[in-house]
């Protein structure tokens, strides 16, 4: 197997690791979550980018 | 015109607030070069998990820099788009659902200026996340296939920003029309369902609205397609007319807001 590149690959980690804290960050500080909190965190943490993408639309409350 | 202003910059607020210009264009920039990547990588990709018996030898394609933009260009066509119209079907209906429409619908506020608003404001998102989505995917194209000549790559992409217009102003109108669930699920048949049908059996006609996308895409090989404009000026048209219906909803249904 080739070596791998990791300046090519380093971007897409680097997207994920910001979608990821950035949720997470969000999770904490927010007062209610449509459903509980800690199914959200594992939903963050354990899916890959989409994870996060669907707290952002599905799990944040407004009002 | 001040009305609009003032309302632009609430949605822009809005939009900021709920991290929405952050995760976007991460988003689309993820889906733009996660395909130069794989497609790169694809033989190693195989031997490591595609369990291939001992000798099993596959011959990968030579691919040029215009496939696969054809297939980041997908990628938001589907994944990108999906989120993106959901984001913006629930623009209208979920502030009237809140009861933060009642707020903005006791003012003498034009229900132009409201629709508009949210429009350029949607559009915005989706114009800079599909920029940024391409930007990433032309930037690994180039290292790792061939450069693509930049006019026609702008070309592409102000297309392609053409079709992001029509798809939130089609969204939004749906947003005005229905409540949340029903204006999803309509956004989505009407959007990436329809792109869908329309690969399927789309080679029957040639011009519509859903074409758009892959007409953009052949820009880069230069060939002459005599319906990409007819299918640019349908879709330019059929976006007036959306924004047109979704303003007369608005006014229409202000009433359903909750109090």
């Amino acid at each position: 197997m080739a070596a791998i590149n990791w300046a090519l690959i380093a971007p897409l980690l680097v997207i994920q690791a910001i979608l990821l804290i950035v949720a997470l960050i969000d999770l904490i500080r927010i007062h209610a979550t449509n459903g509980p909190k800690w199914v959200w965190a594992i939903v963050i943490i354990l899916v890959n980018i989409i994870g996060p993408i669907v707290y952002f639309i599905f799990g944040r409350k407004t009002s | 015109m001040r009305t609009f202003t003032i309302l632009l910059q609430k949605e822009f607020r809005e939009s900021w607030r709920s991290f929405k210009f952050l995760w976007m264009p991460l988003l689309f920039i993820f889906l733009g070069i996660s395909d130069p990547l794989t497609n790169y990588y694809m033989e190693d990709i195989l031997n490591a998990v595609g369990n291939l018996p001992e000798g099993f030898s596959v011959t990968l394609p030579e691919y040029a820099p215009i496939d696969i933009l054809k297939a980041s260009t997908g990628q938001f066509q589907s994944l990108g788009l999906i989120v993106l119209v959901i984001t913006v079907a629930g623009m209208i209906n979920r502030e009237r659902q809140s009861g933060t429409a009642t707020l903005i619908y006791v003012r003498p506020i034009s229900f132009m200026a409201l629709f508009m608003s949210k429009w350029t404001a949607a559009s915005a998102l989706g114009m800079i996340s599909a920029i940024l989505g391409y930007a990433g995917s032309l930037y690994y194209t180039s290292i790792l296939y061939g450069s693509v000549k930049f006019i026609v790559f702008m070309e592409m992409v102000m297309s392609y920003c053409v079709w992001i217009l029509f798809a939130s102003a089609v969204a939004l109108m749906f947003s005005a029309m229905f409540k949340t669930a029903l204006a999803t699920a309509c956004t989505i048949i009407a959007l990436p369902v329809a792109i869908m049908i329309e690969s399927l059996i789309g080679q029957y006609w040639h011009i519509s609205p859903w074409k758009l996308a892959d007409y953009s895409v052949q820009l880069i090989a230069e060939t002459n397609n005599e319906y990409y404009l007819k299918t640019l000026l349908l879709t330019i048209i059929l976006t007036v007319l959306a924004i047109i219906l979704g303003i007369l909803f608005t006014r229409k249904n202000a009433a359903a807001t909750k109090i």
